[in-house]
């Protein structure tokens, strides 16, 4: 074998060492999904969406939606839309301009309903809209 | 009669109702390690546990989805609930106990510790929890820190041969929980 056929072998099998240890690298340390960018199974409005979800709750677990309602209550890490969802937010910057009694659409991920406050529980929220 | 019936229930329900006060959050920190030194760390958090705290008797109840638990890397979240939690068919898991000789008068801005007995449900099966927390009280929020362990197998989760040096036996389990008074 010449030795220009060696060194071509060579940085074939390098190349190939890389690139299988990058997409290797790539599938393991993918980044999380951002929740800005996922698809929603709901939008609407909160009112709605919590007659629609007293018929089965299991099957939104998990589930990105987008709500619009009154925020009836806030604590350091979210508010509570319409007395009976709790959105817990991604980032607690924007909490600071919202006020109780305001109308707001925002977009979160319900982890599921919490049976001890009887209330329906979302994480990763954030502001799609300050107006109705 | 009747009238008089209502007019004491009337009068005794305020103080019922007052007799029955709470502590709670709704984003109390659940953190687990079961990491083994020069792999991967094998840890989460859960930032959304929710826990009531009957500050008459002491009787703690705390509830976390499972799916809420962060990974820093994304794929060991993913397998962590498809094939270790089960997520979708147990998405909860709950924590019911007490604080023995709770009582709000002992509470101070230093730590005091209690014995917490309960117990735990993770995947619909149930383990007996007993350990030490601490609790102090500062500006009326109750601050209440305490650790143990569990083994996947208290919970009948199998980890599978290939992996199983990467995960410690024993799943340390630390809890950080401020709560504040319930209206």
């Amino acid at each position: 074998m010449s030795s220009s056929k060696k060194i071509k072998i060579a940085l074939g099998v390098i190349a190939f060492v890389f690139i299988s240890a990058f997409v290797i690298k790539s599938v393991i340390y993918k980044p999380h999904t951002l929740i800005e960018n996922e698809s929603t199974s709901y939008e609407g409005q909160a009112a709605i969406f919590l007659e629609t979800l007293k018929r089965d709750v299991k099957q939104w677990q998990n589930k990105i939606v987008v709500l619009s309602g009154t925020i009836s209550s806030k604590d350091n890490n979210g508010v509570m839309l319409n007395h009976a969802i709790y959105c817990q937010f991604k980032d607690v910057g924007p909490l600071k301009a919202l006020q109780q009694g305001q109308t707001i659409t925002l977009k979160g991920r319900i982890i599921g309903y919490d049976d001890l406050l009887e209330e329906l529980k979302l994480d990763k929220t954030i502001i799609i809209n300050t107006k109705k | 009669m009747k009238h008089i019936l209502y007019i004491c229930l009337l009068v005794c329900m305020p103080w019922s109702v007052a007799g029955q006060s709470k502590f709670f959050t709704k984003t109390g920190h659940t953190e687990f390690k079961a990491s083994v030194e020069a792999f991967e760390p094998v840890e989460a958090t859960n930032k959304s546990t929710t826990v009531v705290l009957n500050t008459d008797n002491g009787a703690i109840a705390a509830l976390l989805f499972v799916k809420a638990f962060h990974f820093e890397i994304a794929l060991m979240e993913e397998h962590f609930n498809e094939n270790y939690m089960d997520s979708d068919k147990y998405p909860k898991a709950t924590f019911k106990g007490n604080l023995e000789g709770f009582s709000m008068d002992k509470l101070s801005n230093d730590a005091v510790a209690f014995n917490l007995t309960g117990v735990l449900n993770v995947r619909g099966k149930e383990k007996r929890i007993t350990t030490i927390a601490t609790l102090s009280k500062v500006d009326g929020k109750i601050t209440m820190l305490a650790n143990f362990s569990v083994t996947p197998q208290d919970f009948d989760i199998d980890i599978p041969k290939i992996v199983r040096k990467k995960i410690a036996e024993q799943i340390n389990v630390k809890i950080h929980y401020e709560l504040i008074q319930k209206n």
